[in-house]
């Protein structure tokens, strides 16, 4: 795997200058500056447009002030898109759909980020020491994340949210029992990989300490993995979040949260489907937009 | 992952001397003994062991985490408005008084000897519950799968074909596109679509095969395609790299071309037949995250299947019910990881498992 290196260092794209594309022909080659920028491109474009969704969901409302997500007036139900006072218009209990999407983004980023960032610190630590340390540590920690895996997780979400009763952060408890075992499988078969390379064995034979080895030589070459891998995370997890709304497990009404505003639209689905169909569309752009920026860190970083 | 030295272990390269075959004829009488040491036999052998903590594990977890869970089974069946002494006989008579681990021992006895007890609130044995839910979910996903493999392969040829061409392109964005879509989000889509504005199919309820075989299918239509059009831009996406990958690497793509085939017929003959092998692992570790696609989907579309009666078991707190469903589910990943793993074996046979042969 190999280390993440600046375009500006790399001989393939740097050098090939303002000059390259009409210098004399086979000299430069015309196609490298243009493949960088498109390359720059992929990672930028998606990367901006989650800022900027991630921007209004969690700064728009301390800036120009939106009616309260929740307790609107029955008086305003069911107002269409471009009404006055309220863009989006109003769900059938009367509060503003343009401001329950910006709260209820709040609560899709937030338990998507903290679920991927659970299973990218547990998962990943308990991957690693497996990987590393092989024999019975190995064997039952792989065992341990077997089950978890075999076991139907949505089902042990729905416990989880059952018996704690539904709330944001046990919904991040539940999503993180996805995430984990996912997160360990990939640090453990990248930790196996890196366990043949030679820089590991010649780190080991001058001494190196255990902790020393898996701070500075496996967590750094594996992290590119798990990064792009926490991207996909993200998504998977605002996915599912949805999903446990659906089944009233999720963000429990009348709190937004983009997975249970389609859920509630669900009910009128016929008679005003822009209430499934809004949040939706920010769904698919935020979830669309987290694969693509994984896809091209991982292709800017060379991870399988 | 498997237990240690059961991991894959490509041996011997195309030029390298194989393993010496044993020489001495051997006697007869010994064939039995010789398809019982069988490798690929060992192999199950092992494999169905690993299996078993894992299974328990599920059971185990299953039982922890329901008696978690708030209230019990006489308490949702009598509703709240039961008096306490009421719902004391209840639990007397289902036996939800008893300690933790006596019920549990019970249940997990049962169920070695096959006898995966009654529901709790229809008081109906398990199997037949399960018996009626279990096909319509098989259907789906069967469905589902072919869907997705039907289209995700010539997509995925047409796509390698040419690579950066307009086909591929296209068939980049839109599985990306699928790639992202929420399958409920697909599934309320596709029912605006094809059940309000172009009622050509319908919305929700389930037609049995034994009613009609057309109904049945229409039916499962729509449900079906919100959890194949997902798989399917996975498959093509994954068949595309890696047809492409060895259209440009493979020594044998080359030799093939050398010999004067022509492009399609290498594209199809070869580099397919090899990246479907890769397919079939993915299709195989896959089956695990599909099932959980399945019960959200049953839950809108209202089909009668495997995760819809789980939905309703965890809600009745219907311990047996819930433990079988969730034992099948169980089974049936366990089951998909060996069976792709035992394909592998026999697809590729630079693929031994353990000790090789010889």
């Amino acid at each position: 795997m190999a280390a993440p290196l600046p375009d500006a260092l790399r001989p393939d794209i740097a050098g090939t200058g303002a000059d390259a594309g009409a210098g004399a022909g086979g000299l430069g080659r015309p196609g490298a500056r243009r493949r960088g920028r498109a390359r720059a491109l992929e990672i930028w474009v998606p990367a901006g447009v989650l800022i900027l969704i991630a921007a209004a969901c969690f700064l728009w409302p301390l800036v120009y002030p939106v009616p309260p997500p929740v307790g609107g007036s029955i008086l305003n139900a069911g107002l269409p898109p471009f009404s006055p006072g309220h863009i989006l218009g109003t769900d059938p209990v009367g509060n503003d759909i343009l401001s329950r999407l910006l709260y209820g983004g709040r609560v899709s980023f937030e338990v998507g980020v903290a679920t991927a960032l659970i299973g990218l610190v547990v998962g990943g630590l308990l991957g690693i020491v497996a990987g590393y340390q092989g024999g019975v540590v190995d064997a039952i920690v792989m065992r341990v994340l077997d089950v978890l895996i075999a076991f139907p997780s949505l089902v042990l979400a729905l416990v989880i949210a059952e018996a704690l009763g539904p709330s944001e952060l046990h919904t991040i408890w539940a999503i993180s029992f996805f995430s984990v075992p996912a997160f360990g499988r990939i640090a453990r078969a990248a930790t196996l990989r890196l366990r043949e390379q030679t820089f590991m064995l010649a780190a080991r034979l001058s001494g190196t300490g255990g902790r020393r080895m898996l701070l500075r030589h496996v967590v750094p070459n594996i992290l590119p993995q798990l990064t792009t891998f926490a991207l996909l995370g993200v998504g998977i997890a605002i996915i599912l979040e949805g999903a446990l709304s659906y089944l009233g497990l999720g963000i429990p009404p009348p709190g937004p949260s983009w997975g249970n505003m389609i859920a509630l639209g669900a009910q009128t689905l016929t008679a005003s489907p822009e209430l499934v169909l809004i949040p939706s569309i920010c769904l698919f752009v935020t979830v669309l937009c987290l694969n693509l920026l994984g896809d091209a860190l991982r292709a800017r970083w060379g991870v399988r | 992952m498997a237990a240690r030295g059961a991991g894959p272990a490509v041996s011997g390269r195309p030029g390298a001397p194989g393993p010496a075959l044993p020489a001495e004829p051997e006697p007869r009488g010994s064939v039995a003994r010789s398809v019982l040491g069988s490798p690929s036999l060992r192999l199950i052998g092992r494999r169905l062991l690993a299996a078993i903590p894992v299974l328990w594990g599920v059971t185990f977890l299953t039982f922890v985490v329901m008696n978690l869970l708030p209230g019990d089974a006489a308490q949702e069946l009598l509703g709240i408005n039961a008096t306490p002494a009421e719902v004391k006989q209840l639990s007397l008579k289902l036996h939800l008084n008893e300690p933790f681990w006596v019920r549990y021992g019970n249940w997990l006895g049962g169920a070695v000897h096959g006898h995966l007890g009654n529901s709790l609130t229809s008081g109906d044995p398990v199997t037949t519950v399960l018996g009626q839910r279990l096909p319509v979910t098989f259907e789906l996903v069967l469905y589902a799968f072919l869907i997705s493999v039907v289209f995700a392969v010539p997509v995925a040829l047409l796509a390698a074909s040419k690579p950066r061409g307009i086909a591929d392109r296209l068939s980049m964005v839109i599985s990306m596109a699928g790639l992202s879509t929420a399958p409920y989000v697909l599934a309320l889509v596709l029912i605006l679509v094809f059940a309000v504005h172009l009622p050509i199919l319908p919305a929700i309820g389930y037609v049995s095969p034994s009613q009609s075989i057309a109904g049945n299918i229409r039916s499962l239509t729509l449900p079906a395609i919100s959890i194949g059009f997902g798989l399917f831009c996975f498959y093509a996406r994954l068949l595309r790299a890696d047809i492409t990958a060895q259209m440009q690497a493979e020594d044998y793509v080359v030799t093939a071309r050398a010999k004067g085939l022509q492009p399609r017929q290498v594209l199809v003959r070869h580099a397919l037949r090899n990246s479907l092998f890769g397919l079939i692992t993915v299709v195989g570790l896959n089956v695990g995250a599909l099932i959980g696609t399945t019960v959200i989907i049953e839950q809108i579309f209202s089909l009668p299947g495997i995760g819809q009666e789980l939905l309703q078991s965890i809600n009745d707190r219907d311990l047996p019910v819930v433990e079988a469903c969730v034992l099948i589910f169980a089974v049936v990943v366990v089951l998909a990881n060996l069976l792709t793993d035992l394909l592998y074996a026999v697809l590729d046979p630079r693929i031994r498992y353990g000790r090789a042969i010889a």
